[in-house]
């Protein structure tokens, strides 16, 4: 009989069980072998790194649930810190500059919205059309220089510590963290998140405003991917045009392996979160080991491929497993 | 009203199209019509009509192939460091060679998606990586330079096949259009070939046709990956040095053409010859933006993002249009002959 | 006498705990059109599966021309000749007709040629005694050209039995001829019909034979000559009669809630005017493709009505989305609880409360959780829903709790008109009686109830009057005193006018 609770033993069984086990392990390994792993200020720089990447990967994790993808995210991006750069050279303030910026990743997000929930795009073509246009309008604001100069005040903000020690990006990180814990499995919002992304017919057959949610969810990860920028911009104190290039393939595979179903519908934020974990310690660990940036790459490219090829193959030894028996 | 298979018209709108904007840089471009230009452009063609050609056949199935930028990279300095050592190798065997290398990868790509069940953005964005890392390691940050390579290559980009009037056709330019033309024949003349457009058309009925639909998938990757590699080796005959960064984000140039050219990103239909135009299209543009004078070459990414869009956009609404029409015209036929005479019997 | 093409012997298939089809046996003639009927569930579809493969039967034998075969899949169906035609037909809209009528002739070399292959696909097309340009898109085609292309592909892999399942339930009447002329063509050319249909009419027109199921039993096969419409209607029906016999006593009306005049929805239904009382069920029947269901979407605002007006509580009312008729105190339990009710892989709790779900948000838009699950639990209880809590998957329990998880869902929203469509459908007997009480209490609730159904025990047991429709046509509305099945069959295919019958006022 299929219907029973979930027991103690099924929870470990789950997808976060196992992230949590191989964090476990990643952790255990790289703190045998590396001393200095486990001190407060590895654990923050290991986080600073990657620190625009999973700030995003907090919004792309709604987009997949919702049985979506926005591959435009590093795109968005990059056009908002080179926005940023062009803004302060220009003499803006970059108090206002800021608040231009997270503007233009609104408006980016809308773009996307509009086409996808509104035009019917499938938003696998929309994003990819755009991580091309977004970066390409990135590229006419910087062209091919770089600027930097930005004010102290604004750099101090990728770096130095904020809140004890903790620096004003990981602080908006565990904020944002909670917030999107809160909205996702919490809120009504978030329940229409998730069944769109189960069923969006049947969403919209029982009243649920599915093309309002979509586009909301574009909009906000195009503003979250703008303040993404800005943290970049603000770590590296300087910009070029090919700004955070790139970092939509971490992203989604730390959402897909955090157990949210590329298909939609299915996944948690704790999940992710520990993905995340996973993804950022298992790149410290090889840097501590001196493993150059393009094999951890490699590393993440095949996590990837793993986290979706490695349940459904389990599914398919089940089915088999299954038709033995029964033969 | 005659029965125009929309395939033609998108043909017809993408040829004007391209008329338009030749017309358009020529007024703006002194000396457009120049020889240069005509070789710039068709060697731009030569790299990305291959693997444009690829990707086609893979997007006809309802799939996307990001990895083939890695693999054009891959195969190229491969193929150059091969050179390398063994320089007297024949050169239609070194284009055997590069295309082989290129269907090895690409075959990985069809075995995740057709048998792992992967979804195909999502295996190939992971062997994106996976592939540029392979290159990376396996040029231990070492370049490919035109002296390494034997003298026919380094010679080849310059070599003219054949003159028609004044203008010349580079042998590179003729192989990819070489490819081209087994393809076009191939998809509209080989059965085997058809049963990509019925994967895509309508996968339920492939399978009710008894048609092998994860074969026939499988079957494009590979495909794709050795297109891939033939333009890995006009790429390499072409820059002649070759780093790292080789075939960088050509897997999205192929796309736009792709898009561009009409292949339904939905599957099932599109053509080898709206995949030429579009290719034409997008490497005009780019070549062309390089020399005017009035925006910066740097708008070309930003250009190349709303031309996919139109393009796609026009698809659309052509397509849903071309729907509703259909639809539309079998409910009018389904309408009863005569007025029912027993409507309206409530209360 | 000639030799069967196929017979059918002993075939037995159960599904889980209910049996399809029970020592089925029948045998289909060379060149004959036999036509199959019988109610929704008698085992039409089971038995079109076996036929071409898609279940293998549990018991049984399947003999072609004298030899038993095993069928596993449509290929091994098709290597004996057996082909089928269902509603929607399975053609390429990207191809065109010529390539699509041969799309499975791997034999025919690896190189097309395309004069030969639009000269035979022609040729195929004139054997059929139809025309159509082999050359056009199938995109393009109308529904009824692309059954001609499938028959027409059929044809070509050398069919011998040629199987028809509701083929003209979507179709015209000038589409329908052409229908029949080609079952015509193709018995003339020696090949075996089996044709099913809810439409009488059409069977007295083209069949040879007749075939009558029941509740997965053969009943009955004789020449059409012999049989009358009503003895084979009666046979279709005879258990559903007795058992259904004891109606239950129409409930008490309150005031009148809806009203709704001539409304049209361009291209689908026309001049639809009913009015309904709380505490009434209006049944609504028709075949399938009658436009029944696009009615009820009409009122639930997902396929908004073209024109036409809705008064509603005495206020007119414009429906244009679902949320709009929500607020209007509308639901709709749809049929498909797949893919339109249900989200599967989601607990009961998160389905049951989502139309309602405003209701169970405190401060900030949080759920309160709370009191979710214990609405949720109040109605596993009511509705007896087998479970043991709220937070399993909807996907993990069976069809009929599935469908009273739906119901909850909707009861939910506290709703004043409440329109079901065809809510026992695939769901076994018990749970079926369990519905339909559910309904009925509903009704003495005074909810205003619409039950779209084409099964017409249930429409008969429930209905305080039914509403007939025909093509997009509403073709009157009966009181349930002056309605029995057999009349209802005979308004719904067209055999009788309404003239003939009282109207109810």
């Amino acid at each position: 009989m299929a219907i029973s609770s979930p027991s103690i033993l099924a929870r470990l069984g789950t997808w976060e069980g196992l992230l949590l086990i191989i964090l476990i392990v990643t952790v255990s390994v790289n703190a045998a072998i590396v001393p200095q792993f486990l001190t407060l200020q590895n654990q923050i720089n290991l986080f600073q790194l990657s620190i625009e990447k999973i700030i995003v990967a907090l919004a792309m994790t709604f987009i997949i649930i919702n049985a979506e993808i926005d591959l435009s995210v590093a795109s968005v991006m990059g056009l908002s810190a080179c926005a940023f750069a062009v803004l302060v050279q220009a003499g803006v303030p970059a108090g206002l500059a800021i608040i231009l910026c997270l503007a233009l990743g609104a408006l980016a997000g809308s773009v996307n919205a509009f086409f996808i929930a509104y035009a019917g795009i499938p938003s696998l073509v929309v994003t990819l059309a755009m991580l091309i246009g977004f970066r390409g309008f990135a590229r006419v604001l910087l062209e091919d220089q770089g600027i930097g100069g930005f004010p102290e005040w604004f750099n101090s903000l990728g770096r130095d510590p904020f809140l004890g020690p903790f620096p004003l990006s990981l602080v908006t990180f565990a904020v944002l963290f909670v917030i999107a814990a809160i909205i996702l499995h919490r809120t009504g919002f978030g329940r229409e998140v998730f069944v769109i992304g189960n069923n969006a017919d049947m969403a919209r057959y029982s009243g649920v405003q599915v093309k309002r949610v979509k586009a909301i969810l574009f909009i906000g990860t195009g503003v979250i991917s703008a303040l993404a920028g800005l943290f970049y911009a603000a770590r590296l104190a300087s910009v070029r045009g090919d700004a955070a290039n790139g970092f939509e393939l971490d992203i989604i595979t730390m959402v897909l392996l955090g157990g949210v179903s590329i298909f939609g519908g299915r996944g948690s934020i704790i999940g992710v979160l520990f993905s995340i974990l996973i993804v950022l310690n298992l790149r410290n660990g090889m840097a501590l080991m001196n493993i150059t940036g393009h094999i951890q790459t490699a590393v993440i490219g095949i996590l990837l491929i793993l986290s979706v090829l490695g349940p459904n193959l389990a599914e398919r030894a089940k089915s088999f497993g299954k038709a033995g028996a029964s033969a | 009203m005659r029965n125009f298979h929309p395939q033609t018209l998108r043909l017809i709108a993408l040829a004007l199209v391209l008329l338009a904007t030749v017309l358009f840089f020529s007024s703006q471009i002194d000396n457009y019509f120049s020889t240069r230009m005509l070789n710039r452009i068709a060697t731009s063609v030569a790299v990305i009509l291959p693997i444009a050609i690829g990707q086609a056949m893979v997007v006809m199935t309802r799939n996307i192939d990001l990895s083939i930028g890695s693999v054009v990279g891959i195969v190229a300095y491969i193929i150059g460091d091969f050179l390398g050592t063994h320089p007297d190798l024949h050169p239609v065997a070194v284009v055997f060679l590069a295309m082989a290398l290129g269907g090895f990868f690409g075959s990985i790509n069809g075995l995740l998606v057709s048998y792992g069940r992967v979804p195909s953005i999502i295996a190939t964005l992971g062997t994106l990586a996976l592939f540029r890392t392979f290159l990376v390691e396996y040029s231990d940050a070492r370049t490919i330079t035109t002296s390494s390579l034997p003298k026919w290559l380094v010679d080849l980009p310059q070599q003219t096949l054949f003159s028609i009037g004044p203008i010349d056709f580079r042998t590179i330019v003729v192989m990819a259009l070489v490819a081209a033309a087994v393809f076009w024949v191939a998809l509209s003349r080989l059965r085997v070939a058809r049963k990509i457009y019925t994967v895509g058309s309508n996968p339920d009925a492939a399978v009710m046709a008894g048609i092998n639909t994860a074969r026939v998938v499988f079957a494009t990757f590979v495909l794709s990956g050795a297109l891939a590699g033939l333009a890995g080796f006009i790429f390499l005959a072409k820059f002649g040095n070759i780093t790292v960064v080789a075939g960088l984000g050509f897997e999205l140039k192929a796309v736009a053409a792709v898009v561009v050219g009409g292949v339904n990103i939905f599957g099932g239909s599109g053509s080898i010859v709206g995949v030429l135009l579009g290719t034409v299209l997008v490497d005009t543009i780019d070549n062309s933006l390089t020399r005017w004078a009035v925006v910066s070459e740097f708008w070309r990414d930003a250009l190349l993002g709303m031309l996919i869009m139109t393009a796609v956009v026009a698809d659309t609404y052509m397509s849903r249009s071309f729907g509703r029409m259909k639809s539309k015209a079998a409910l009018e036929a389904a309408k009863p002959q005569q007025p029912a005479k027993a409507t309206g019997a409530s209360s | 006498m000639t030799s069967p093409v196929l017979e059918l012997r002993n075939i037995s298939k159960s599904f889980a705990m209910t049996a399809a089809l029970s020592d089925m046996s029948f045998s289909v003639l060379p060149g004959e059109i036999h036509a199959i009927v019988g109610e929704n569930g008698a085992g039409k579809s089971t038995l079109i599966k076996i036929m071409t493969g898609v279940h293998q039967p549990d018991h049984g034998t399947i003999l072609a021309d004298g030899k038993p075969v095993t069928v596993r899949s449509t290929q091994e169906a098709q290597a004996i000749g057996v082909a089928a035609i269902f509603q929607e037909p399975m053609v390429f809209p990207d191809l065109d007709v010529a390539e699509n009528i041969f799309i499975s002739h791997q034999q025919l070399g690896a190189v097309m040629n395309w004069r030969e292959l639009y000269k035979a696909s022609d040729e195929l097309i004139s054997r059929l005694g139809v025309t159509l340009d082999v050359r056009r898109a199938a995109s393009g085609l109308t529904l009824a050209e692309q059954q001609t292309v499938e028959i027409a592909r059929a044809l070509s892999l050398n069919v011998k039995v040629l199987i028809m399942d509701e083929p003209t339930a979507s179709l015209s009447a000038h589409e329908v001829e052409r229908l029949l002329t080609i079952a015509r063509a193709l018995k003339a050319s020696g090949v075996a019909v089996l044709y099913i249909s809810h439409r009488l009419d059409e069977i007295f027109r083209i069949a040879d034979r007749v075939t009558v199921l029941r509740d997965g039993k053969h009943i009955s096969t004789r020449p059409v000559a012999e049989v009358t419409e009503d003895g084979m209607v009666r046979e279709m029906v005879g258990r559903a009669i007795d058992s259904f016999a004891l109606k239950l006593k129409p409930n008490p009306h309150g005031e009148k809630l809806l009203e709704v005049e001539n409304l049209n929805r361009d291209g689908v239904f026309r001049n639809v005017s009913f009015d309904l009382h709380k505490g009434e069920v209006l049944c609504f029947a028709g075949l399938v493709g009658s436009r029944r269901t696009d009615v009820g979407l009409a009122l639930f605002g997902v396929e908004p009505a073209t024109s036409g007006r809705i008064t509603l509580g005495g206020k007119q009312v414009a429906i244009t989305s679902p949320q709009q008729a929500m607020a209007e105190g509308i639901a709709y339990v749809s049929e498909d609880r797949r893919k339109l009710g249900l989200a599967i892989t989601m607990p009961i709790y998160a389905n049951a409360s989502l139309p309602s779900l405003k209701k169970f948000l405190s401060r900030f838009g949080l759920i309160d959780r709370k009191a979710e699950n214990a609405m949720a639990e109040t109605y596993r209880q009511q509705l007896s829903i087998k479970s043991p809590d709220v937070v399993i998957e909807v996907g993990k329990l069976s069809g009929g709790n599935q469908q009273k998880v739906m119901l909850a869902k909707w009861l939910e929203t506290k709703p004043r008109l409440l329109i079901f469509d065809e809510p026992t459908r695939g769901i076994d007997v018990g749970a079926k009686a369990e519905v339909h009480n559910i309904i009925r209490d509903l009704a003495k609730q005074g909810v205003a109830i619409i039950v779209i159904s084409s099964d017409l025990p249930e429409v008969l047991a429930l209905a305080d009057r039914i509403l007939v429709m025909r093509e997009g046509s509403q073709m009157g509305i009966f009181s349930i005193a002056d309605s029995s099945q057999e009349n209802i069959i005979a308004v719904a295919t067209g055999q009788a006018s309404t003239e003939h019958m009282a109207l109810a006022s």
